[in-house]
């Protein structure tokens, strides 16, 4: 949805995958805008807020995340906008094609905060985050992040640290007025990117198990604590393969590959869902951003014994022109060896490195054997020793 | 008549379920319930 607010994407119809034309030729029944109330789990019937009960054998929970509100005076005002549905992607383009945005405000500087400021950025208007912490996308150690803060300044992007916001409110030049304890920022529109949280209302009315992280608990063919009721998806909670713990990673990939995993359960065929290990990448401006797997504060928490090290190279062979600069974070358990985590932030590559990392991730590989995988070599896409190679090696002679 | 399966939400996850459903067991009646406008959007 940014890259579709930022005009990349020109057609709003590419952004879903099956029309609901598309789901009733298929004989699939669907019922927009209706509203669930309640679920009536002994009568098995489900209650909509129009008063309908449609009475099922077996169902399925999708109810993804709700976008977290910053709960101040003023966030419901025209022109301030959270993304988590289409709906908002259209709302958001309709409002900039009918007022003239000059200045846009994003608050929050996770990755959909960073990938809208560079839509916005992009379509020419004064765009600046604010950010209640340091560096932004905290998944990603400060000395990557402060790569990407690099290259958001770079971009004309003004990035406010340690700002907290107290009110919007209505602004003397533009329509808003955003006031923080930094002092005030005007702007045309704000987007509040302040992350989500999974919805798990109708769920816990229903008196299903919620797992430690708040999501809902499934197993591994996604069935709830009640056996004829499953959840897919944002909603519920997915096996880490390398914290051995449940978890709430709300990504549409994960969502993809558990319903498609309960469906298949429900119409017959067992399947198990085999589990994440937390890969997710975003893109700012010309810097590419990946993580898998988990942190040091995260491994300590599950029992591991972590070492990290960061090595900054190359994407591609250091005689080849052009950008190149890539850092490559890794973190091992030094009584196993093997690799706990990756983080990589660069001009080129660091998403090619943290997928292949993240299928050494899902094998539980050491890294004396990482130092030595068979890699396609090529100068424009590595140097004959891979960054993957020399920083497994490093982070080895430390452990 | 197939069993009745009741889907709640039309993103990723309740949408992929649903087509998959479908396609191990035709016989399966499927109703999606969504309570916004639009179905299996990407994020």
């Amino acid at each position: 949805m940014p890259y579709y607010i930022g005009d990349v994407i020109k057609d709003a119809n590419k952004l879903t995958a099956r029309t609901p034309e598309k789901f009733r030729e298929g004989g699939i029944e669907v019922m927009q805008n209706n509203r669930v109330e309640r679920v009536d789990t002994d009568a098995q019937e489900v209650l909509l807020e129009d008063g309908a009960k449609i009475p099922y054998d077996i169902l399925a929970l999708g109810t993804g995340t709700t976008a977290m509100r910053a709960g101040i005076p003023g966030e419901d005002m025209d022109g301030v906008f959270v993304l988590k549905h289409l709906g908002d992607a259209l709302n958001i383009k309709r409002y900039l094609k009918d007022n003239k945005c000059q200045k846009a405000i994003v608050v929050g500087a996770g990755f959909i905060g960073m990938e809208v400021c560079e839509a916005f950025a992009t379509l020419g208007m004064e765009t600046s985050v604010v950010h209640r912490g340091q560096y932004p996308a905290n998944r990603w150690d400060p000395e990557l992040s402060g790569f990407i803060l690099e290259e958001i300044r770079k971009n004309q992007v003004t990035f406010h640290t340690n700002m907290q916001i107290i009110a919007i409110e209505k602004g003397p030049q533009h329509p808003l007025r955003l006031h923080t304890n930094q002092g005030p920022l005007d702007g045309d529109l704000i987007l509040l990117a302040l992350g989500v949280k999974p919805d798990v209302a109708l769920a816990k009315g229903m008196g299903l198990a919620i797992g430690q992280s708040g999501a809902v608990a499934v197993n591994y063919s996604q069935q709830t604590s009640i056996p004829n009721i499953y959840a897919a998806g944002d909603c519920c909670e997915a096996y880490h393969r390398v914290s051995r713990r449940w978890v709430n990673i709300p990504l549409g990939d994960i969502a993809n590959k558990q319903g498609r995993v309960a469906g298949s359960v429900i119409g017959g065929k067992p399947m198990i869902f085999p589990g994440i290990v937390g890969a997710q990448s975003f893109r700012i401006f010309h810097l590419e951003a990946a993580a898998t797997g988990i942190n040091e504060k995260e491994a300590l928490g599950v029992g591991y014994c972590p070492v990290s090290d960061i090595t900054w190279g190359n994407a591609t062979a250091a005689s080849m022109p052009g950008p190149k600069k890539l850092g490559l974070k890794l973190i091992a358990d030094r009584v196993t060896g093997r690799l706990l985590g990756a983080q990589a932030v660069g001009e080129k590559g660091a998403v090619g490195r943290i997928n292949t990392l993240s299928a050494a991730l899902w094998t539980g590989m050491r890294l004396d054997e990482i130092g030595y995988l068979d890699l396609a070599y090529a100068p424009p896409f590595s140097g004959s020793w891979d960054i993957i190679h020399i920083a497994a090696q490093k982070l080895l002679r430390k452990m | 008549m197939g069993k009745k399966l009741v889907i709640i939400g039309a993103g990723a996850g309740g949408g992929s379920i649903a087509a998959e459903a479908k396609r191990q067991d035709p016989e399966l009646t499927i109703s999606i319930i969504e309570a916004g406008p639009h179905v299996a959007t990407a994020a």
